[in-house]
Order: C-alpha cells, then sequence, then structure tokens
C-alpha cells in the first residue's frame, strides 16, 4: 500500500493525517478510536507491527503505533494525559504487541488492561514501585 | 510430571546472557519462559543525553556484530529529521559496508548453528570464510567488527581505487565457499536429520508475531526494508528478495546462505555504480523540532530508529527496535512440542542477539541481585 | 611369590595403569591433532591430553552439597577400575592375556558396560538437569549400539568355532587370516566399527554429553582431580574399545621379524589400534549430531542388520 492508499485508510480514524517524504504517515488518533483503527488495518492485511513506541511529553504521553504497510510506514499517534495513563491492549489484534506493551508498560508507567503477561520484561525483580526509567522527571 | 531446565543466564549454547526457563516433560518441551534484561545498558535514555554527533557512536555499540547497521539506521533517521542529503558516493559506500556486514553476521549465525548441531568441523570452515570479510571490512573502513563507513551527513571513509581488486577477490572466494556450504547443508545427512522440520514456525505464525528478517523469510514472508522502504543505494540496486517457504531450520540457513550471494552480487554492482563525488554533505549542530523514522534492514531483520529532535543538539527521544526484540515472539511455537535436544538450534535459528534486545533500561547495582536470585533458583532446582 | 609380582607388575604398568593410560591419553591427544588439523587450526600438541590430566589433578575438588554421595565420589574409581581390568583380559603383546577365565568375552562385554552404567550413576547422582537427562539419554544410547556391538562380536565367535576365550580367537585369525577379511564376517566389522563409536560417545552419537544442548551431560558437576580420574577412564576405554576390535576382528597382536630384527606383538597391536582410532577421528568430524530418538533407530536399523547378516551367514552358510 503506498501513502496515499494509507493516509486515504486512515482518516477515518485520526486526525491531522501528515504524509512526510515518500514513504512515511504520520497520523494522530484517540482514545476512542485507536482499537478500531488497528482493527480496520489488520482487516486490511497490514499485519506488521513494527514497533510500539512511548515518548514522554511532560504533560502527556505519548504512545506511537508503527505500522509496516507494505511500501510505507504507518506511524499513529496516541496521546494520553499522565494523570489517565490506562489503555486497552492490542495484543488480540496483532500478536506480536506482547513484548512491546509489556516494555510501555515498565518504561513509562502505562497500564495496558486485558495483556495476557503483564511482568517485568527488562528491569530487575526488586526494581522499585512507581519508578519508570523512560519518564523525564527520572534523573541520574 | 513436568520439570524445568533452566538455561542461562550461563549456557555454553548461549553466546550472551539471557535465561530460559523451559519446562519439559522427559525431553519433550512443555512450555517456554524467558528472561531479559541481563545486559541492559541504558542506551535509549543516554541516546537522549548526548549530542547527535556522540548518540552516533553509542548507537553502534548497541550490538556487536551490527554496528553499521545500527548507525545506519541512527544515521537515517536524524538525517530526515534534520533534513540532511546525503551525497550519492556515500550512499554506496553504506551499501557496501552494510553487506559487508551482512555476510560476515550470516557467516558467523551459520558457524553457530552448525556448532549447536554439533559439526564442529563446519563450524571452523564457515568462520575461517569469514575471515574474508573481515579483512575487507579493516581494509575499507579501518576495522575487522567496530568499523562503519557511514556518518552524520554521509561516509566517514571513501573507498579507495586501489582496494577495489582485493575487495572483488575476496568476493569472488567467499561466493565459491558460500556455494560449497549450500551444497553441505542441503546434502548431509546427518545435518538434514536435525534440521529439517524442526522449530517450524509457519507463515501465519510469522506474520502474526511479527517476526522480521530472515526469520520470516524463511516461513514465505515476503519482507525486506530494502526493497519496502529502500535506503542508501538500495533504489538503484538489483536484487532478489530471498525466501523459502518450509519454516524449519534448515530453510532459516537455506536463507541466509542464499542471502550472501545476493549481498556479493550487490556489492558488486555497488562498485561498478558508484560515482565520485564528495562524500559528506555538512551536519547541523542544532537540530529542529522534528520527529522521524529510520528503517534499515540489518543482517537479522527491520532495525527500527525513531528520533525525536527538540531544537537542540540532544535528541528528545530516541526509540529503538532491534530486530532480535521482535522475533522473541516467535520462539515459542518453535520450541513447544519440540524436543530438548532442539532447544539451542531452534533459539538459535532467530539469531538472537541479547545485547540487542536488552538495549533499553538503566543498569543499576541492583541488577547483581536478581542474578543472585536465579542462582537460588538453580539451587532449588537441584534438591 | 614370582607369580604374585608378574600380576602386580601387569596391573600397575604393563599392560595396566601406566600402559594403558599412556597409550590412551596420546591416542586422545593425537585424535585431537587430527581434528585440529580437519578444521583448519594447528591443534594442541599431541601431548596435551597429559598436561589438562596433570592440571586436573592440581586443581581444587570442589563438588556441589546435593551430588556428595558416595556414588558420586566413587563413580570415578569403579569405572577407571573396570577399564584396567579390560586391559588384563585382553591379548594385547600375544595371544595369552594376563588373566583368563571360562569365557573372556562375556566377561569383557560386561566390564565394558560398567564405565557406561557409572556415567548414569553418577549423572543421576549429581542432583543437577543437565545431568539427569544426560544420563537418561545414555540409557537409551547403551540399548542402542550394545546390541550391535553383541551381535557382531558374536558372529566372530561363531566363526572361530563358538569359542568365546579371546586367544582361540587370535590362534584362530592367526592361522586363517583376519576375521574382517571373510566375506561373511565384513558386516560385522562395519556394525561394530560404529557401534563403537556410540560406545566412546563420539560424534554423530555424542548425545549424552552433548555440550550445546547439556552442558557436559553425567560428568557436569565434577571437578578437579574426580574429573581427571574420569578422563583418563575415557581415553583408557578409547583405547580399550578399538582394541576390542582389532582383537576380534583385525587379529590381535602378531609378532613379526623384519630384517632379523624381532618386533613384539604390542607394536603391531597399538599400529591396528591407531588406525581405527583415526577413522573414528575422520567420522567425528565430518557429521553433526544426532538426537537421541533418530541414533536410537539408526543403531537399531543398519549396524544391528549388518551384524546379524553376518551372523546368519556365519552360522548357515
Amino acid at each position: 500500500m503506498n501513502v496515499n492508499e494509507v493516509a486515504r485508510l486512515i482518516k477515518r480514524y485520526a486526525d491531522e493525517v501528515k504524509i512526510v517524504g515518500t514513504r512515511q504517515v504520520f497520523a494522530a488518533t484517540d482514545k476512542e478510536r485507536y482499537i478500531e483503527a488497528l482493527a480496520a488495518l489488520r482487516d486490511n492485511d497490514l499485519k506488521h507491527l513494527t514497533t510500539i513506541t512511548g515518548v514522554d511529553r511532560g504533560d502527556t504521553i505519548e504512545i506511537i503505533y508503527h505500522i509496516h504497510c507494505g511500501e510505507s510506514l504507518l506511524n499513529l499517534k496516541l496521546a494520553l494525559p499522565k494523570t489517565d495513563l490506562e489503555i486497552e491492549t492490542v495484543t488480540d489484534i496483532f500478536p506480536g504487541a506482547i513484548l512491546y506493551e509489556r516494555d510501555l508498560m515498565e518504561m513509562l508507567g502505562v497500564q495496558v488492561r486485558g495483556h495476557p503477561d503483564p511482568r517485568r520484561l527488562f528491569l530487575p525483580d526488586d526494581w522499585p514501585k512507581g519508578v519508570y526509567p523512560l519518564r523525564k522527571e527520572v534523573k541520574k | 510430571m513436568t520439570f524445568i531446565i533452566p538455561i542461562g543466564p550461563q549456557h555454553p549454547a548461549l553466546e550472551e546472557p539471557t535465561h530460559f526457563r523451559i519446562e519439559v516433560k522427559g525431553e519433550e518441551i512443555v512450555g517456554v519462559d524467558l528472561r531479559l534484561g541481563y545486559v541492559h545498558r541504558g542506551i535509549e535514555k543516554a541516546l537522549t543525553e548526548r549530542p547527535y554527533a556522540h548518540g552516533f557512536y553509542l548507537s553502534q555499540r548497541v550490538c556487536g556484530i551490527c554496528n553499521a547497521t545500527h548507525s545506519l539506521a541512527f544515521t537515517r533517521a536524524v538525517e530526515s529529521v534534520a533534513g540532511v542529503e546525503c551525497p550519492d558516493r556515500a550512499r554506496y559506500i553504506r551499501v557496501i559496508d552494510a553487506e559487508l556486514e551482512r555476510i560476515h553476521s550470516h557467516l558467523l549465525w551459520a558457524g553457530i548453528a552448525a556448532h549447536e548441531i554439533g559439526f564442529t568441523t563446519l563450524f571452523m570452515l564457515l568462520w575461517r570464510d569469514r575471515e574474508h570479510a573481515l579483512d575487507m571490512r579493516e581494509l575499507l573502513f579501518g576495522n575487522r567488527i567496530y568499523a562503519t563507513g557511514t556518518y552524520l551527513g554521509g561516509a566517514r571513509v571513501d573507498i579507495e581505487q586501489k582496494h577495489i581488486p582485493q575487495l572483488t577477490r575476496a568476493l569472488a572466494e567467499l561466493e565459491k565457499s558460500t556455494k560449497h556450504y549450500i551444497d553441505v547443508c542441503t546434502s548431509d545427512r546427518t545435518i538434514i536429520a536435525r534440521c529439517t522440520g524442526v522449530g517450524v514456525l509457519t507463515k501465519k505464525d510469522a506474520r502474526e508475531l511479527c517476526a522480521v528478517g530472515p526469520t520470516a523469510r524463511a516461513s514465505g514472508v515476503d519482507f525486506d526494508i530494502r526493497r519496502d522502504d529502500p535506503y542508501a543505494a538500495y533504489d538503484e540496486i538489483l536484487f532478489d528478495v530471498v525466501t523459502e517457504r518450509d519454516g524449519d531450520v534448515l530453510a532459516k540457513v537455506v536463507v541466509r546462505l542464499r542471502e550472501i550471494l545476493e549481498s556479493i552480487e550487490i556489492i558488486r554492482q555497488a562498485i561498478d555504480a558508484m560515482p565520485k563525488g564528495p562524500i559528506r554533505a555538512k551536519f547541523p549542530e542544532n537540530v529542529p523540532e522534528n520527529e522521524a523514522v529510520g528503517r534499515v534492514e540489518a543482517p537479522r531483520g527491520e532495525l527500527m530508529y525513531y528520533v525525536r529532535s527538540n531544537g537542540t543538539n540532544k535528541p528528545e527521544r530516541v526509540r529503538i527496535r532491534t530486530p532480535s526484540y521482535a522475533n522473541w515472539p516467535s520462539v515459542r511455537p518453535m520450541l513447544v512440542g519440540g524436543t530438548i535436544a532442539e532447544i539451542p538450534i531452534v533459539v538459535a535459528s532467530i539469531d538472537p542477539c541479547f545485547s540487542c534486545t536488552d538495549r533499553v533500561t538503566i543498569v543499576d547495582a541492583k541488577t547483581g541481585k536478581s542474578r543472585i536470585e536465579t542462582k537460588e533458583e538453580l539451587r532449588r532446582l537441584r534438591k | 611369590m614370582i607369580e604374585t609380582l608378574g600380576y602386580i607388575f601387569a596391573y600397575f604398568v604393563f599392560p595396566g595403569i601406566l600402559f594403558a593410560s599412556a597409550v590412551g591419553l596420546l591416542f586422545m591427544g593425537i585424535d585431537r591433532k587430527i581434528t585440529g588439523h580437519m578444521q583448519h587450526r594447528i591443534g594442541p600438541p599431541i601431548w596435551q591430553e597429559f598436561l589438562d590430566v596433570g592440571k586436573l589433578f592440581c586443581k581444587e575438588d570442589v563438588t556441589p552439597a546435593a551430588a556428595n554421595s558416595f556414588v558420586f565420589n566413587f563413580v570415578p574409581l569403579l569405572s577407571f577400575g573396570a577399564l584396567i581390568a579390560v586391559v588384563l583380559f585382553l591379548p594385547i603383546n600375544s595371544a595369552q592375556p594376563v588373566l583368563t577365565s571360562v569365557a573372556d568375552l562375556i566377561v569383557i562385554i560386561y566390564l565394558l558396560n560398567i564405565p557406561a552404567v557409572c556415567m548414569m550413576l553418577a549423572g543421576y547422582a549429581s542432583g543437577c538437569p543437565f545431568g539427569t537427562t544426560g544420563s537418561s539419554r545414555y540409557v537409551v544410547q547403551l540399548f542402542g549400539y550394545e546390541l550391535a556391538f553383541i551381535i557382531a562380536a558374536l558372529a566372530v565367535v561363531a566363526k572361530a568355532g563358538w569359542s568365546l576365550s579371546l586367544s582361540s580367537i587370535v590362534t584362530y585369525q592367526a592361522q586363517n587370516g583376519w576375521m574382517a577379511f571373510q566375506v561373511a564376517l565384513i558386516p560385522a566389522a562395519i556394525a561394530i566399527l560404529i557401534a563403537a563409536q556410540g560406545k566412546l560417545l563420539r560424534v554423530p552419537f555424542d548425545i549424552p554429553e552433548a555440550e550445546s544442548e547439556i552442558v557436559h551431560g553425567p560428568l557436569t558437576e565434577y571437578s578437579g582431580p574426580k574429573l581427571a580420574i574420569l578422563r583418563i577412564a575415557y581415553d583408557i576405554e578409547l583405547f580399550v574399545a578399538t582394541a576390542v576390535i582389532v582383537v576380534l576382528f583385525f587379529g590381535g597382536p602378531v609378532p613379526h621379524t623384519i630384517g632379523g630384527v624381532y618386533i613384539p606383538g604390542v607394536v603391531g597391536f597399538l599400529i591396528k589400534c591407531f588406525g581405527i582410532v583415526v577413522l573414528s577421528t575422520l567420522i567425528r568430524n565430518i557429521a553433526a549430531r544426532l538426537r537421541i530418538d533418530q541414533a536410537l533407530k539408526f543403531f537399531w536399523t543398519f549396524p544391528t542388520l549388518l551384524a546379524a547378516i553376518s551372523l546368519f551367514l556365519v552360522m548357515v552358510v
């Protein structure tokens, strides 16, 4: 799928659809629509979730789902206020997301509801609760 | 009754530390659990605390084998954030760099795979021929392993004309021996006995679990970033994406060995097509606020860097998704139902790189403690 | 008195501990050197095995608490002793071995299995999952190669007129030529060579101690002097297993006189043993390790069938 097709497909579920270069699409969605958006992508045979990135933007945490769409890459953003860091799991849509969501939970403190295996992934077992290494407030 | 066989953190079959808990019933595997994090260095965080020019060198240190592709992916992301165009000659140098790395990485892997199935002679011979690729890296880029031709905005060193004949000779040697090894691996009866039908990853599983690289291609998933999202000079070079259908260990061996042949062809084309000209564009110190994703096809599969800049000389956030990390979920369907004898070769078949997987966290003195706990677990098992 | 001294000399010097250990370690060193060359390496010097064992003797003996039992500690000596006993039963210098009994061959087959049984006990006693897995694999493998080994030996016994005495088998060969060159016994010779590869745990049958799978199998928890004794025992086993094959199939010790110089039988005997060791080294360097189920299937089909064909030919034709 090329960038224009991807942009057309995602328009229904996202705002600020932006095409960068010939191969990348950035789009911002919200908490109501992102599951539908991901499911719609899956149903269009786009099954490869490259990864999930979490970015601490100060007041919000931005979660980016990078989805490989054949010829192009879709970066679907979801901004969450730090007061309400709960999302639904996407492992039922993309089973390969299982490690990325664990990573997201322990590194940025995003709660993923319905995750099949919400243990820690990289951090040691005795890592203090409530300390999320990739948050901005964590200093050396 | 099932009991648990601990594999790692230190184990002869593993080149790097990780910890598997394999639940077995007799010789049959019924469950797999994986504990990562023994080589955490906190690189994602560290990259945000350094200027781009320093981060470039740190990105190479994510992985000991695929450092050229790591720096290439970082450079690709950073260059698109900063809007810097790489000169034409440098794009070809990057191709040669990345492909030499692919050759030596695949030969290294093939050697390890031979070792895992107890074929030491093949292991030694594969590593002997890997030396050709390493020598070429030393000749062209100055070092056997930790060397890269890439730099922010272009290439770090130019390829000199006088080195080309040596490179061509080494490629001819490599081509000859790789063809021989493909022959050996597809005809030796003990290798076939150990590798066919073992660790099968179906095409459906490979797609659903988002496997990448040779692991996915051996299961018939036609997916290669060099073709799907071309970078450097790959859009001007003709090559095939190698796929196999069976998804077993033998398919993974053959895919990698055939990719070496493709890489050799790619390097030959790059040598012929390489234009003259400057090798480096100026890279600004401060990068305006922007974000970009840089993906490259590392020897182990799709490698992704996400970079967000904030107008200063340091990035705001760098996210690294390494191919080994993406391939871990595929190990479970490959192992369950197999036997203990298959663990090493199946785990090795995704070419795991633990340093790559474990790049995220912050190293803490407390990691030592989790090690001790693992030892206690081992002791409990013994009693 | 003289007789007792003779036995003591036989036990400790020739062909007992000193001789057998020296030959075993040397064979192993040569094996490692050849392996090195086949793998495009220089390889260790041929006396490396002596240095390794010497070093192990000097090292501290670390025994894990879970493994510290009588069985675990006693097994190395038992295994070593059994192999020395086999050496005494073998006709190494002349057709007449140091010890004889009514049925030498049966005693030898039993004694040759003691090291294997010892290894299993060691693995189970070590209380470590690798040892346990290694031992259970060893049990399976023992049943695999032993069948072929025994049938092949039986074919020779039948050919030599149902004599279980090794000296009469050697005498028979001195008169009628090597067993390996009798048409009926060629399949058995091939079978016993394959079975020996399994008995000596060499690739493709190094399954019970596959290092990349289960570390070192039953030997995982051994260290220091105990490991050294086990290493010597293994090296003697290498010598003894090839020696049994030489006695059964390749004529045993035959003294020669070349140019008026008398060459004792032991020289020719060792050369023949060496030939078999080299063959075994070649095989171990051109194959990958099989899985235990594949190995069992292989042992019970190909070599066992070959041995059975020989037995049939000898008895019927």
